[in-house]
């Protein structure tokens, strides 16, 4: 099966030869190995170099995620994770499918497997798009000076829906990282994986902010200002089409507090959405006015508001009723509670993050012992919704991409 | 009543001031008409503060198109809907369904009489159906397609299909066609792609006289964009290889049916007295000035059975100018540049492709 091959080099392959190749224990590497260290934070530097890589924010972030000091830090949790009797050891060949439609989740992936040691195939879809493009051809310049450890490591692949080639990737594969909607997790899953091997599956998610509006009338005005500022960022990178993303905005206290709260904090948005000129594509555009129409002969609504040309706020009559169904393009849910133990008795299996303002930590923990495994996956502020961490969906990805040695002396 | 006047006056005769003030009035009252009787369209008016008593017609709420295709909306009980109108989409996408009372379809009729008349005179002409007969079949649900083809056929007689069930030209029956009629005025209707590949492309070869033929056609240039045939160049070539000069193209949609912008002797498209085009900026939705593209929204006074009198189309268009008299007519004239570009939003699932589908 000969397919296109973008990294190391761009050339068609066959398949069958990469995947001997890189199952070949040799091209593992100790976790954390200084070569690989190395060329992390060289990758990094030239992201933060590159005119087209900085035109892209998220290449950026992640440009910030791959730098030394950070990298280091990791390394000092690896360390921490390993005790006198249990050793940390590469699992071996990963394959990564990345979502065709969100360009940087694979390096991600990609890098802490990498630093876990693995070997990698990467498949990369035919519809990716510039900023992965972009990616790959800065990832291939700094592979061209570097060491011959590194370039023999990690292949990606670029090709369609095709299922003879992700099979064979598949039963050769060690662990397999399936990033993308239910309907491309559901897709692959069906195709074999060998009996040792492990899965990972980051299938559709949704996520919500649950602000304290007592907190927020107390804020001053730099503070509130802040806050929508880093709201923006966690909503509108993607297009609110992040997983992260908030799509549903839950205000917490009195009724007083939390429609006083509402209404400046949308007004703080809305500044903010036109200082950053946030502007929607004509279809998108069309297609959340659509879904709010809709909304509001098929829900629960109470009110209808937009907040410019790009915000819109549909009011929940109450938590209780909603549909995680979402158009994205910033069309907001919104629902008043009076506790935070309101919002529990909501969650779902899909949800993964609550952006946070408001609440201390051990009030965020209650919260989460009261979930108890029900659903969310991550608390993080406010701001922090589309930042990336080892601890991902459920998963310590640190930890997975490696298995335990047990060693008694 | 002023329906009446809107009807009545000869088509595109009425300037923007007169034309406007009949149209508030009109569509003022389809506004309360259907919020009185539609229950779905009076809680969206009131949940997006649309006015009932607008003071512009760029006032009047509007819906998007979409609406239609996943509710059914209805100003009159069931037993009223005397045709339902379905859109031509492709199996698997939801099609806009309309219900139509008796009145509503009439209004529609008399009011397509006045357009094609405008072009046709007030006879009946023979008529060549760029069709195939098997088109139309159930006579209670038509699709957009059939819908169309009906409308027209009213405008002749003597109707002969061009096409047989696999889409060939018939040119034996053509030719008798054109024997008996081809030298007194005769009218060609079909949609813009068909009319190309299936009639255009079979005659140009077989140096048939078509110069008495008057062809209206509509349906969208998406096809024909990517043959590269523009308009002009569509007119050219009909004119060079069959004679036939008369070509109009028009736009229209099953959710307002009835109310077809048809082109002028200038090539550009004009709405009728009791319709009208807005333009609205992609992004604020505000109403865009002359010369700058935007989404379309058409304003027709026909709808009363369903709430489609104001409606936010799918597709984007220009108006050039009014009121100008370039070829003759009052009123907006304006260009349809295609379907609003699907953009899909990049995110983590695969479930988003935009889905403002396609009609």
């Amino acid at each position: 099966m000969i397919v296109s091959q973008v990294l190391p080099v761009v050339t068609d392959v066959d398949v069958s030869d990469v995947l001997q190749r890189l199952a070949e224990p040799e091209y593992r590497s100790e976790p954390f190995n200084p070569v690989i260290l190395a060329f992390c934070n060289d990758l990094s530097r030239a992201l933060f170099r590159d005119l087209h890589a900085r035109a892209f924010p998220e290449l950026q972030a992640l440009a910030f995620w791959m730098r030394k000091s950070e990298l280091l830090k990791l390394k000092q949790e690896f360390d921490a994770l390993q005790s006198d009797c249990t050793l940390l050891v590469p699992r071996g060949l990963v394959f990564h499918v990345p979502p065709s439609n969100v360009d940087t989740i694979f390096v991600y992936s990609w890098l802490l497997s990498v630093l876990s040691g693995n070997t990698n195939v990467i498949r990369l879809s035919d519809r990716a798009g510039d900023a992965a493009n972009t990616i790959c051809r800065v990832f291939g310049e700094t592979l061209a000076t570097a060491d011959s450890s590194v370039t023999a490591n990690t292949v990606v692949l670029r090709y369609g829906h095709d299922e003879a080639i992700t099979s064979a990737i598949s039963a050769a594969c060690d662990v397999r990282v399936i990033w993308g909607g239910d309907t491309s997790v559901n897709a692959i899953r069906r195709i074999a994986l060998p009996p040792h091997a492990k899965e990972m599956t980051f299938p559709d998610r949704y996520s919500l902010a649950v602000l304290a509006a007592g907190a927020y009338v107390r804020l001053d005005d730099s503070g509130k200002r802040d806050l929508a500022s880093r709201f923006y960022n966690d909503t509108f990178w993607f297009d609110q089409m992040a997983c992260s993303s908030p799509r549903l905005v839950v205000w917490t206290g009195s009724r007083e507090e939390c429609s006083s709260a509402s209404a400046s904090f949308y007004e703080l948005l809305e500044r903010e959405v036109r200082a950053k000129e946030y502007e929607l594509a004509p279809g998108p555009r069309l297609n959340k006015l659509t879904f709010g129409y809709r909304a509001i002969l098929d829900r629960p609504i109470a009110s209808y508001d937009t907040f410019g040309s790009e915000v819109t706020v549909l009011q929940l009559e109450d938590i209780a009723n909603f549909s995680r169904e979402h158009c994205g393009g910033g069309l907001l849910f919104q629902a008043y509670a009076a506790t935070i133990d309101e919002v529990a008795a909501i969650v779902g299996r899909r949800d993964q993050t609550i952006s946070h303002f408001g609440f201390s930590g051990a009030e965020l923990r209650a919260f989460a012992r009261k979930l108890n495994g029900r659903g969310v996956d991550r608390c993080v502020p406010v701001g922090q919704a589309l930042s990336f961490h080892r601890f991902w969906d459920g998963y310590d990805l640190l930890r997975e991409f490696m298995r335990t040695v047990y060693i008694q002396a | 009543m002023s329906l009446d006047t809107l009807l009545d006056t000869p088509q595109y005769g009425l300037p923007r001031a007169e034309k406007q003030k009949l149209l508030l009035a009109e569509l003022n009252s389809l506004t309360e008409l259907h919020v009185r009787n539609c229950p779905e369209y009076a809680r969206l008016v009131e949940f997006t503060n649309g006015r009932t008593e607008a003071e512009r017609v760029e006032d009047i709420p509007f819906l998007p198109v979409g609406l239609f295709k996943s509710h059914r909306l209805a100003s009159v009980p069931p037993s009223e809907v005397f045709k339902t109108l379905t859109s031509s989409g492709t199996t698997g996408q939801q099609v806009s369904q309309i219900f139509l009372d008796r009145e509503t379809a009439m209004r529609q009729t008399s009011a397509l009489n006045r357009i094609v008349g405008h072009v046709i005179g007030p006879a009946r002409l023979p008529m060549i159906l760029i069709e195939t007969s098997a088109l139309i079949k159930d006579r209670k649900r038509f699709s957009a397609r059939a819908a169309g083809v009906l409308g027209m056929m009213n405008f002749g007689r003597q109707h002969f299909y061009a096409l047989d069930e696999d889409m060939l030209l018939d040119e034996t029956g053509l030719r008798g066609f054109l024997e008996r009629f081809g030298s007194q005025p005769f009218l060609l209707f079909g949609f813009t792609f068909m009319v190309w590949q299936y009639f255009y492309e079979r005659v140009r070869t077989l140096e048939l006289d078509l110069s008495n033929g008057i062809l209206l056609h509509s349906g969208g240039w998406k096809k024909l964009q990517d043959l590269a045939v523009s308009n002009d160049e569509f007119k050219r070539r009909f004119a060079n290889s069959t004679g036939l000069r008369r070509i109009y193209n028009f736009y229209g949609m099953v959710e307002q049916v009835g109310s077809i912008y048809l082109e002028g002797e200038d090539g550009y498209l004009y709405p009728p007295n009791f319709a009208d085009v807005i333009v609205r900026d992609p992004v604020t939705l505000a109403p865009a000035p002359a010369g700058t593209p935007g989404i379309i929204q058409v304003v027709s006074v026909l709808p009363r059975s369903y709430p489609g009198h104001s409606i936010l189309t799918e597709d984007m268009g220009v108006i050039h100018g009014e009121d100008e008299l370039t070829c003759g007519r009052y009123g907006k004239r304006f260009s349809v540049i295609g379907r609003v570009p699907k953009t899909e939003l990049r995110g983590c699932s695969d479930i988003h492709a935009s889905t403002v589908a396609s009609r």
